[in-house]
């Protein structure tokens, strides 16, 4: 048992780590698409940007869209990158984590702390000049990303097992989950509209592109193999129980540490909550994916994880 | 390696020949058998060690908040046994006598009766708590931690220069920095004994469950902090995790019946035992500030009834003001009938007439300061200062002389730094920690500060201040 200012501080230390990870995984992956497909189909460039602003909606609402495509990559790229001042940007997370580390120091280890403010301290060492040249973008990057996780191998292998790692557990688990489920929400309107018209290969590469944004690519090949269908993706992305960044197993995940959590006899609110949606989850299938019914059952999960959240930081919190 | 010998003062490493003293010699050959390239190798590894430790302090003023490093010279300061065996014992009359003079001011004011100390100069101060008056903290013990600061004069003779009793900080840095020294420079630990500090956190954490109300349980201890933006934050979470006890904030704190809680996931606990890192003022909003976000309404009330104890506790702040400090010595004498075993500084009283007009009329020798304030903020350097921001501080402390006390400018002692590729002379003091428990203990080393600056004498680390790790030695045949 801990002081209730320290779970919701190691609660958001494991959301934001977790974000900045995904903020950084996905400015690689769309980069790369953007580069492959530019030539090819700028307007399909262009969706892919557009795409990653409404999965981190960090931008303020007026400012005008950049009208050239290469404006607008890189206003994304530096934006959700380094830009303080974007509440989505890979630098305003690893500040939030470390604020958060810092605030409950005592309750991680030496290793956790090393790693996640050196991660920080290189990030904060670039300028948005230095990041303009695209080779030392993608260096910059791919080297935030090692160190986050070797943050989160740190808190693996050194941290005690106690009520504290749970609740960074369930930080990481339901911002995962959440981050997975937006992604899907914005990504597959255009998907399944655009049937395989002319190009094949582009339209594979965009379903290619987000298995990848969602470190799945490798994880779907062993479960499906090479082939790309829409309808094997969908599956295995929100019903798959082995691969760590689907739907079902994201919402166990957050089920498993809230029931760890939670030592009451009678079921909390956020027991609850969770507790139904993994069911739906593990008996949910193909059907609901031929039915077209995937998108209003993304904003289902969607709705049901925010109260989630709001009921666990009451319960817990007290916020 | 170039050295660069002292111009003035005492010189903590070369005599007035330029010869090491023999203490220090062993360390002067193992730093010449380094060359330049070394020695900037080992600073960059020292340099990365603390940034990537976040070992910071956070300066005020300045956007958010900025956290910096503590700057950390690589070259030690040593004490030898005997030199450290009369400050301890000085410390320890000191420290004796600050708590009967506490215990004095809030029980029958005898010192005042017997015309030791003027009563004006007491009841008048902000940090004396009249709300606290007859109220008595556990085992008699007010001060339990106590951070000193002690200079050496042109003779080389140790002097105090102030008692810190509310909430002196710096220890993690002594602890910190003996780490630091030993992993970048372990050659030089081979020649010299010197004593360990380690167990700080360990005697500390004996030295707060001593005065725990609920005796003969496993009493609840935490460090309460400001939080985050405070400056000294980094200490206050170091402490926290060496000891192994939770650090809370106000807002993790709630009264409930008369004792003190700290509210978990899963239900409350009783805390026993707060060693406190925040002001006074700011402990209770209903007792003392009323606009106090950090601290814990009914507080006060929980203390009074004696269901937990506060280290330091309350109104302690009362005994090291600095005009209190002038009257330190008949204290001594009074209280314990000893003549005084650590001299101090010949100081001036702003409330005394006489000596008001002594101050004005010496503004240029004098360094004056405000009683209340610590860290070098509202400090006038005569010696140093332009002519004209003397007299604006003169038009300042006539409006209430009371608030104001002076001392002649004490030329500090000087210590070798390494500053860019050379070793030149800078000056230091010294604050050791004294723990008041079932007994008092001085921690065998100290927090050197140094003036980074060339000619500088203010050694706070809010204005350019650095440290150093503190040798104290063994006794040769212990």
């Amino acid at each position: 048992m801990i002081l209730s200012r320290v779970a919701d501080g190691l609660y958001w230390m494991g959301r934001y780590l977790e974000r900045a990870e995904n903020t950084t995984r996905l400015l690689l992956v769309t980069e790369e698409l953007s580069t492959e497909v530019l030539g090819l189909d700028e307007n399909l460039a262009r969706g892919e940007w557009d795409d990653l602003r409404a999965i981190f909606p960090g931008f303020p609402g007026r400012e005008p869209a950049a009208r050239h495509l290469a404006g607008l990559a890189a206003a994304t790229l530096l934006g959700l990158s380094i830009d303080p001042d974007n509440r989505y940007s890979v630098f305003h997370s690893l500040k939030k984590a470390r604020d958060d580390a810092r605030s409950v120091r005592e309750a991680l280890t030496l290793e956790v702390f090393i790693n996640l403010n050196e991660t920080y301290r290189e990030l904060e060492g670039y300028t948005r000049r230095r990041l303009a040249d695209p080779a030392t973008f993608r260096g910059a990057m791919q080297s935030t990303h090692r160190g986050i996780l070797s943050t989160v191998g740190a808190i693996e292998h050194t941290l005690t097992r106690d009520a504290g790692w749970l609740f960074l557990k369930l930080g990481e688990s339901l911002e995962r989950v959440f981050r997975t489920a937006v992604i899907l929400r914005t990504k597959l309107p255009a998907l399944v509209a655009a049937e395989p018209k002319i190009d094949l290969p582009l339209f594979y590469s965009q379903w290619r592109s987000l298995l990848r944004g969602l470190s799945s690519l490798e994880n779907y090949r062993k479960a499906f193999g090479a082939r790309l269908e829409p309808i094997d993706v969908l599956q295995f992305l929100l019903f798959d129980p082995q691969t760590p960044r689907s739907v079902r197993y994201g919402v166990t995940a957050v089920k498993e540490h809230l029931d760890r959590i939670s030592s009451a006899s009678e079921l909390s609110p956020s027991v609850r909550i969770v507790g139904k949606l993994a069911a739906e989850l593990s008996y949910q299938g193909h059907d609901l994916i031929r039915e077209g019914q995937s998108l209003s059952f993304l904003d289902h999960v969607l709705g049901e994880l925010g109260r989630a959240h709001d009921a666990l930081s009451a319960e817990y919190f007290g916020t | 390696m170039k050295w660069v010998a002292p111009r003035s003062g005492f010189d903590e490493v070369f005599d007035a020949r330029g010869q090491a003293r023999a203490h220090y010699a062993p360390l002067i050959s193992i730093l010449e058998s380094f060359t330049k390239e070394d020695v900037e190798r080992r600073e960059r590894l020292q340099q990365l060690t603390l940034r990537s430790q976040g070992i910071t302090f956070t300066v005020y003023g300045e956007k958010d908040g900025l956290e910096r490093i503590f700057p950390f010279d690589f070259v030690p300061r040593i004490i030898p046994a005997p030199e450290w065996k009369s400050l301890q014992d000085g410390l320890v009359q000191r420290i004796t006598t600050l708590n009967l003079f506490l215990a004095d001011i809030y029980q029958e004011q005898k010192c005042i009766k017997d015309g030791i100390v003027p009563a004006a100069l007491i009841l008048s101060r902000k940090e004396y708590k009249r709300e606290l008056l007859g109220l008595m903290p556990a085992r008699k013990i007010f001060t339990h931690v106590v951070g000193t600061d002690i200079i050496r004069n042109d003779r080389g003779e140790y002097l105090v220069l102030e008692d810190n009793c509310r909430v002196p900080s710096g220890v993690s840095y002594v602890l910190e920095n003996r780490n630091l020294l030993s992993r970048v420079f372990p050659e030089f630990f081979g020649s010299y004994p010197v004593r360990p500090i380690k167990d700080y956190p360990t005697l500390l954490l004996e030295t707060l469950r001593f005065v725990a109300p609920r005796r003969g349980q496993n009493p609840v201890v935490v460090v309460l902090s400001p939080g985050i933006h405070n400056s000294a934050y980094f200490e206050h979470s170091f402490l926290a995790r060496e000891m192994g006890v939770p650090l809370v904030e106000g807002r993790d704190l709630l009264v409930e019946g008369n004792h003190l809680f700290m509210r978990r996931t899963h239900g409350k606990r009783q805390v026993d035992v707060i060693y406190r890192r925040i002001d006074d003022d700011f402990l209770d909003p209903l007792a003392f500030r009323r606009d106090s976000m950090l601290g814990v309404p009914g507080l006060l009330n929980v203390y009074r009834e004696g269901n937990v104890a506060l280290a330091n506790a309350p109104g302690a702040g009362v005994a090291d003001d600095k005009s209190v400090y002038a009257f330190m010595p008949s204290l001594i004498k009074y209280y314990l009938g000893e003549d005084p075993l650590l001299p101090q500084v010949p100081t001036y009283l702003g409330f005394r007439k006489d000596d008001f007009r002594y101050i004005s009329e010496h503004l240029d020798q004098l360094v004056v300061k405000t009683t209340g304030d610590a860290g070098g903020y509202g400090m006038l350097m005569g010696p140093f200062a332009a002519a004209k921001d003397r007299e604006s501080y003169l038009a300042a402390m006539k409006k209430n002389p009371g608030n104001y006390v002076a001392q002649p400018l004490v030329e500090l002692s000087t210590h070798p730094t390494h500053i860019r590729g050379k070793f030149e002379p800078r000056r230091v003091d010294l604050r050791p920690f004294i723990l008041y428990g079932d007994r008092i203990r001085v921690l065998p080393g100290g927090l050197t500060r140094v003036a980074l600056r060339a000619g500088s004498y203010v050694v706070n680390s809010s204005q350019g201040g650095g440290s150093k790790d503190t040798w104290v030695l063994a006794p040769r045949d212990a």
